[in-house]
C-alpha cells in the first residue's frame, strides 16, 4: 500500500473544516463583507456636494431607482448584452475546446496561443476594437464596407441597432478564450474509462458528447457559466471605452450608470444603490441557475 | 527619490549632457549623488542613449536653462520644505507631459521637494479628485481642474491671489497676475467671487483649414457662420468623399459633442441658459444653430458621431477633411510629419463670426458666449493638503511665464496662459511650419482667447450636465431616434431643468 | 476518439484556422506597434506591408535601439520607463496568483472532502462576492487601505486582486478535487495518515492540472485588472491597465505606443501560461483507485 509511506506528523487529523477555511473567511469577511455593509449604508445617504459630507435620506435613493428610465434602460441592455455573449462564449467555447484539445503535434502551440486574447487589458481591448472598427479607419468596418454588407452612412458603433453588436464582438473575442481554457482543463481531468467503453460500444461522437462528457462536465461548465455570467453583469470597461454608453443609451450599461454616478457626479449614494441593485439581480439570477440546473457544492 | 524618478531624472541628466550642456564634471557628481558610477552608467563605452541629434524640436528643447535668478530664489525659500513630497493628478496634456518629462527635475533639484505627478485621462483624473474631496483626505496637494468642474470643486481649493497676498514670504517675485489673459482668468479660473486656480493651459477651439485645398478651389476663409458652411459644401462637393468638407468630434454621450454643440448654439446667438436660469437651447436661436450643425454634418464624414477629439484630429491629421473648427492644441500633431499626412498644409484662422452673439447678462450661470470654445484648466492648490507651501510653489513655479515658455517650445500646440509667453523670443522661434513644436498658430489662439472665446457656464450640475445629460440626448437626435431638433432640444431642456432644479 | 488520418488532417486545419482568426486582432495589434503613425490610419488598411520602425517601443521603454532620439514631450504619462512599470505588474499578478491559490486550495480541499452544515450556502457565498460590481468595492476599499496605509503599496493591490480571484478559484479547484476519488483519502485515513499529508502527498500532485488552470485564470485576472489598481495607487505604483490608459491624452491616443506597451506586456504573461500550462496534462487521475 502507497499510504504506509505516509505517516508523518498528526497535523491537521481532525475532520473539522475551519482550520482548512479560516484564511478565506478573514479575507473575505474583511474585504468583501465591509464594502457591502458600507453600499448598504451609503445607499441610504447622499453625498452633499455643497457641505461636502454624507447626509442620509432615507429611501429616497431606492424610490429614485425605480423610477428612474435610465436605470431600466440600463437594466434591459445589461440583461441582453449578458444573455448573448454568455450564450456565444458557451457553445463556441466548448466547440473550440472539443477541436483543440487533442496530443496531435501542433495543438498544445495552438492551445497557447488561444490563451493570448486574455492577457490584454480588457480596456485595451476596448481600444483595439475601437479602431478596428472605426467607420473611417477600421479593418472591420473597411472588409466589411468592401463586402458590401455594411454601409458607410452607418458607423457601427455610432448607429443605435448595431453598436451593441460591436461590443459584443469584442467581449466574445476576449472571452471565448476563457470558457475554451476551463473547459480544456475540465476535459483533462476527466477520467478516460467512461470514454473507452463507450467506444468499445460503438457510441458516436455526438453520443459520446451528450451522454459523457456534458453530464460529467456540468460541475466545470455551471461554475464557467455562473464566473463569465457575473463578470458580464459587471461589463465596463468596453462600453466605457468604446461608446460611452451610446449612441443615446443605446449601450449603457448598469456598472457604467453606477460608475458615473459615483465618479463623475458625486452622486455615492445613488451609485451605490444601483451597484447594490446590480447586486441583488445577480445574486436572484444565479440562485435560479443552481436551482435548476441542480449544482451542489 | 523614488526608483522611477531617479531614472527619469538620470535621463535628464543624461541627456543634457549628451547634448553637451552639461560638463563631464557635473554630470558624473549628479550621478554620483544618484548612486551611479561612471561604470554603471556605460561612459566608459557607448552611451545608454543615442548621441546623435533628435528629429525632434531638440534645437529648442537643448536649450532648457530655466530663469537663474527664479532658480536661486526657489532654492533659497524652498529651504524649509525640502524633503516634502507634493502630489498631482492631472489630465496627459501636453504641458503635464512636458512638466513631468523633462522639467520637474529642475524644480526638484532647486527645491528638494519631491514632485510625483500621476498622469491619467480626463474622466480618471476626475475621478481621483472625487475621492480626494469626498474624504477629505487630502492625497493630493495640488487639482488640475477643467474648466467643467470649477465649481463642483470651488470649494476645496485655496485662492491663489490670497495664497499669494498671505504669504509673502513665499510669493514669487514677478509673478505677476496681471500677466495672464485677462478672458482665461474670467473664464478659466473664476467661479462666483473666488479664483480657484491658477490659468495653467488653454485648448481652445480656432478655424484651421487646408490651405492647398483651398487654393486648388480658390475658398477664401470664411468669416462668417454661413460662409464655413459654404465652404464646407463646395469641398465636399469637389473633393469628397476623399476629403469631407469638415469634420467633428460627435460621440454620443461624450464631453466632446457638448463642446461642438456651444460653439455652433453660441454662434447663432444661443446660449445654454437664459438668465431665468432655464435651458434655453430649444429657443429659436438654439434651433438655428440645430439647423446649421445638421446640414455642416452632410459634409462629415459619417464616422464623426463614434469620434471624439481623437478620432476628429486623426480626420484631419490623415487628410480626409478640409477645414474644421476645433482645439488649437490639434496644430501641432499635423505639422508633424511622422504622424501626419497634412504637414506643413494646414493654416489657422480666428473663428468665423457668430450671426449673433448674447451677452453674459443674457445668459445664466456665468457662461461666456463666443464661438472659440475653451476646455482650458487650472493648478489649484488642495485645501487638504499637508504640503499647502512646498504645493504653492510648484503651483507658481509650474505657471510662471520662464517655466511656460519651456513648456511651449517643448510641448508644441498647448496655449501659454500668460501674455508675455506669446511674445517670447523661443517662443516665436518655433513659429515654422512642417516641424512637430510648430507655434506657428499661436497669434491665432491668442487673437481668439482675446476676442472670440466662449465659456461653458459654471454651476455645480454642470458636471453631469455636460457630460451626460446634454451629450446623451444629442447623441440620440444624430442616431435618428428624434423626429426633429425641437424635440430633441425640448427633451433636454425638460431634463436639464429638472437636474439643476435639484 | 479514434480519428482516420483524414479526419485529422481536417481536424488540424480547422483548429489552425479557428486559432489564427482569434490571433489575427494581437497580429494587427502588434503590426500598429511598429508602424509609423500616419500609416495606423492608412485606408486601404495596410496589414503586411509598410514601413516598420521602433520608435514606439523606443518611447514607452526609455531606450535607443539605435535610432535617432532627441529631446521629446511623449505622450503617456511621462513616465516613459516603463520596463520597472511591468515589473509591478508580474510582482502583482504573480504574489496575488500565490495567495489566491495557496488560500482557494486549502479551502477547496476542506469543501471537496468535508461536510458541514450549509455547506451549499457557504459556497454560493464565497461566490457571491464576486457579484458586487467593482466601482462599489473600490470606494469603501480606498477609505480602509488609507487606514491601513496599504493605499499605493503592493500588499494592498496584491490582497485586493487576491480576494477578487478567490471565488473563481475556490470553485474551480473544489470541482477540480472532487474529480479525484474519495476512495484514495479514505484508505490513506485508514492506514493512519494525517489530513494535510493526504492533501500534500496524495491529492495535490493529482490536482496539479487543475490548480496549473486555476493559477493560470487568477494571473490573467490580476494582470488585466484596472479599477481597484487605478484607484487604490497613486504614483509608487503601476500595472500596465493603467500605464496603458495613459496614452489616452487630450491631443489624440498614442495608438503605436499603446499597442507597443500592450504587445511587451503580453510577453511575461504569455510565458507563465506556457510555464504552468506544462501541468495541464491529460489523464492525472487514470486508474490511480482501481490500482
Amino acid at each position: 500500500m502507497v499510504t504506509r509511506a505516509l505517516k508523518g506528523p498528526r497535523f491537521m487529523v481532525s475532520d473539522h473544516p475551519l482550520p482548512w477555511l479560516l484564511p478565506l473567511i478573514v479575507i473575505l469577511v474583511v474585504f468583501a463583507l465591509y464594502p457591502f455593509f458600507y453600499n448598504i449604508f451609503l445607499s441610504f445617504h447622499e453625498f452633499a456636494p455643497r457641505k461636502r459630507a454624507l447626509v442620509p435620506v432615507g429611501f429616497e435613493n431606492w424610490q429614485k431607482l425605480f423610477a428612474d428610465p435610465r436605470m431600466w434602460s440600463a437594466f434591459y441592455v445589461t440583461l441582453f448584452y449578458t444573455g448573448v455573449c454568455l450564450t456565444i462564449q458557451l457553445v463556441l467555447g466548448m466547440a473550440i475546446a472539443l477541436l483543440i484539445d487533442s496530443d496531435d503535434r501542433g495543438f498544445g502551440f495552438l492551445r497557447g496561443v488561444m490563451t493570448l486574447t486574455l492577457v490584454i487589458p480588457p480596456a485595451v481591448t476596448g481600444m483595439m476594437f475601437l479602431l478596428m472598427q472605426d467607420s473611417q479607419f477600421g479593418l472591420i468596418s473597411w472588409t466589411l464596407q468592401s463586402l458590401g454588407v455594411l454601409s458607410p452612412a452607418t458607423p457601427i458603433l455610432a448607429t443605435s441597432s448595431l453598436a451593441i453588436w460591436g461590443v459584443i464582438l469584442a467581449d466574445v473575442w476576449q472571452w471565448t478564450p476563457f470558457m475554451v481554457l476551463i473547459f480544456i482543463a475540465g476535459l483533462r481531468s476527466l477520467p478516460r474509462d467512461p470514454f473507452e467503453s463507450a467506444m468499445i460500444d460503438g457510441a458516436s461522437a455526438w453520443q459520446i458528447f451528450r451522454r459523457i462528457t456534458l453530464p460529467m462536465m456540468s460541475k466545470v461548465i455551471a461554475i464557467a457559466v455562473l464566473i463569465r455570467g457575473i463578470d458580464l453583469f459587471r461589463m465596463f470597461d468596453y462600453v466605457f471605452v468604446m461608446t460611452s454608453g451610446g449612441p443615446g443609451t443605446a449601450t449603457y450599461t448598469l456598472s457604467l450608470y453606477a460608475w458615473q454616478q459615483t465618479f463623475s457626479f458625486i452622486k455615492w449614494g445613488y451609485g451605490a444603490t444601483l451597484s447594490l441593485f446590480a447586486l441583488f439581480v445577480i445574486l436572484i439570477a444565479a440562485n435560479l441557475f443552481v436551482k435548476i440546473f441542480k449544482v451542489r457544492w | 527619490m523614488r526608483e522611477s524618478d531617479r531614472k527619469l531624472f538620470l535621463a535628464s541628466v543624461t541627456d543634457r549632457y549628451v547634448r553637451g550642456e552639461l560638463s563631464r564634471r557635473n554630470f558624473l557628481q549628479a550621478a554620483g549623488k544618484l548612486g551611479l558610477g561612471a561604470g554603471a552608467l556605460g561612459l566608459t563605452a557607448t552611451l545608454p542613449f543615442g548621441a546623435r541629434q533628435g528629429f525632434f524640436n531638440s534645437a529648442a528643447a537643448a536649450e532648457i536653462s530655466p530663469d537663474a535668478d527664479m532658480m536661486a530664489w526657489l532654492k533659497d525659500v524652498a529651504k524649509p520644505f525640502a524633503g516634502q513630497t507634493i502630489r498631482l493628478a492631472t489630465e496627459s496634456t501636453p504641458p503635464s507631459n512636458a512638466i513631468n518629462q523633462h522639467l520637474k527635475p529642475f524644480f526638484e533639484e532647486a527645491t528638494g521637494i519631491n514632485v510625483e505627478i500621476e498622469v491619467l485621462p480626463l474622466e480618471q483624473v476626475l475621478q481621483k479628485l472625487t475621492l480626494d474631496v469626498a474624504s477629505g483626505l487630502g492625497t493630493y496637494d495640488l487639482y488640475y481642474l477643467d474648466q467643467s468642474w470649477m465649481a463642483s470643486f470651488s470649494g476645496d481649493v485655496i485662492d491663489p491671489r490670497e495664497k499669494y497676498a498671505a504669504s509673502s514670504a513665499l510669493a514669487m517675485p514677478n509673478y505677476n497676475f496681471d500677466d495672464f489673459l485677462k478672458p482665461l482668468v474670467d473664464g478659466i479660473s473664476m467661479y462666483e467671487d473666488t479664483m480657484v486656480g491658477v490659468p495653467y493651459d488653454i485648448p481652445i477651439f480656432i478655424y484651421m483649414y487646408r490651405k492647398d485645398v483651398y487654393d486648388e478651389l480658390g475658398l477664401k476663409v470664411a468669416t462668417t457662420m454661413d460662409e464655413f458652411l459654404a465652404n464646407a459644401q463646395a469641398i465636399q462637393k469637389a473633393k469628397g468623399p476623399d476629403i469631407y468638407g469638415t469634420t467633428g468630434q460627435m460621440k454620443s454621450g461624450h464631453y466632446s459633442l457638448e463642446c461642438d454643440w456651444t460653439a455652433w448654439l453660441w454662434g447663432h446667438g444661443g446660449s445654454v441658459f437664459g438668465p431665468d436660469s432655464k435651458f434655453s437651447g430649444n429657443d429659436d436661436a438654439g434651433l438655428a444653430a440645430m439647423e446649421y450643425w445638421v446640414k455642416l454634418k452632410e459634409n462629415m464624414p459619417p464616422g464623426v458621431t463614434s469620434w471624439t477629439w481623437d478620432g476628429q484630429g486623426q480626420s484631419v491629421g490623415q487628410g480626409i477633411a478640409g477645414q474644421v473648427l476645433s482645439w488649437g492644441e490639434f496644430f501641432p500633431s499635423w505639422d508633424n510629419p511622422e504622424s501626419s499626412r497634412v504637414s506643413g498644409l494646414m493654416e489657422a484662422a480666428v473663428p468665423p463670426a457668430p450671426k449673433a452673439l448674447r451677452t453674459v447678462g443674457e445668459t445664466g450661470f456665468g457662461e461666456i458666449p463666443g464661438v472659440g470654445h475653451q476646455g482650458g484648466s487650472s493648478l489649484a492648490v488642495s485645501k487638504y493638503s499637508k504640503s499647502q507651501d512646498a504645493a504653492w510653489l510648484f503651483a507658481q513655479w509650474a505657471t510662471s511665464a520662464d517655466t511656460q515658455v519651456f513648456i511651449t517650445t517643448l510641448g508644441g500646440g498647448t496655449g501659454p496662459t500668460r501674455t508675455s509667453v506669446y511674445d517670447d523670443a523661443r517662443v516665436k522661434a518655433n513659429a515654422k511650419p512642417g516641424i512637430p513644436g510648430t507655434t506657428r498658430h499661436l497669434n491665432v489662439v491668442r487673437d481668439t482667447i482675446d476676442n472670440h472665446m466662449g465659456s461653458e457656464p459654471d454651476l455645480p450640475e454642470w458636471a453631469e450636465l455636460s457630460n451626460d445629460t446634454i451629450p446623451v440626448e444629442l447623441g440620440r437626435f444624430f442616431a435618428g431616434e428624434y423626429d426633429n431638433p425641437k424635440a430633441a432640444m425640448d427633451s433636454i431642456a425638460d431634463k436639464v431643468n429638472k437636474i439643476v432644479a435639484g | 476518439m479514434v480519428l482516420t488520418p483524414a479526419q485529422r488532417i481536417l481536424r488540424a486545419l480547422v483548429a489552425w484556422a479557428v486559432v489564427m482568426l482569434f490571433a489575427f486582432p494581437i497580429y494587427y495589434w502588434i503590426t500598429v506597434s511598429i508602424k509609423l503613425g500616419r500609416d495606423i490610419f492608412a485606408i486601404p488598411p495596410k496589414i503586411f506591408s509598410f514601413e516598420t520602425s521602433a520608435k514606439s517601443y523606443e518611447e514607452v521603454f526609455g531606450i535607443s535601439l539605435g535610432f535617432e532620439k532627441g529631446i521629446a514631450v511623449l505622450p503617456g504619462g511621462g513616465d516613459f520607463y516603463m520596463a520597472p512599470r511591468l515589473m509591478d505588474s508580474i510582482i502583482i499578478a504573480v504574489f496575488s496568483t500565490a495567495v489566491a491559490v495557496l488560500v482557494a486550495t486549502l479551502a477547496a480541499y476542506a469543501l471537496s472532502r468535508m461536510r458541514f452544515r450549509g455547506q451549499h450556502h457557504f459556497v454560493f457565498w464565497i461566490l457571491s462576492t464576486r457579484m458586487m460590481p467593482p466601482v462599489a468595492v473600490a470606494i469603501p476599499m480606498f477609505f480602509i487601505y488609507k487606514d491601513f496605509g496599504l493605499l499605493d503599496t503592493y500588499t494592498g493591490i496584491v490582497l485586493v486582486h487576491a480576494l477578487m480571484n478567490m471565488p473563481l478559484a475556490v470553485l474551480l479547484l473544489k470541482s477540480f478535487f472532487d474529480d479525484i476519488p474519495k476512495e484514495i483519502d479514505e484508505a490513506a485515513l485508514i492506514d493512519g495518515a494525517s489530513r494535510f499529508l493526504i492533501f500534500r502527498k496524495l491529492v495535490l500532485p493529482m490536482a496539479l492540472g487543475g490548480i496549473a488552470a486555476t493559477a493560470v485564470l487568477c494571473f490573467i485576472f490580476s494582470w488585466t485588472e484596472f479599477l481597484f489598481a487605478l484607484t487604490l495607487t497613486q504614483t509608487s505604483l503601476k500595472t500596465v491597465p493603467v500605464v496603458s490608459s495613459t496614452f489616452v491624452t487630450s491631443t489624440g491616443t498614442a495608438w503605436g505606443n499603446m499597442a507597443a506597451l500592450g504587445t511587451a506586456a503580453m510577453l511575461p504573461a504569455f510565458v507563465f501560461i506556457l510555464l504552468v500550462q506544462k501541468n495541464l496534462v491529460r489523464g492525472l487521475t487514470l486508474g490511480s483507485v482501481k490500482q
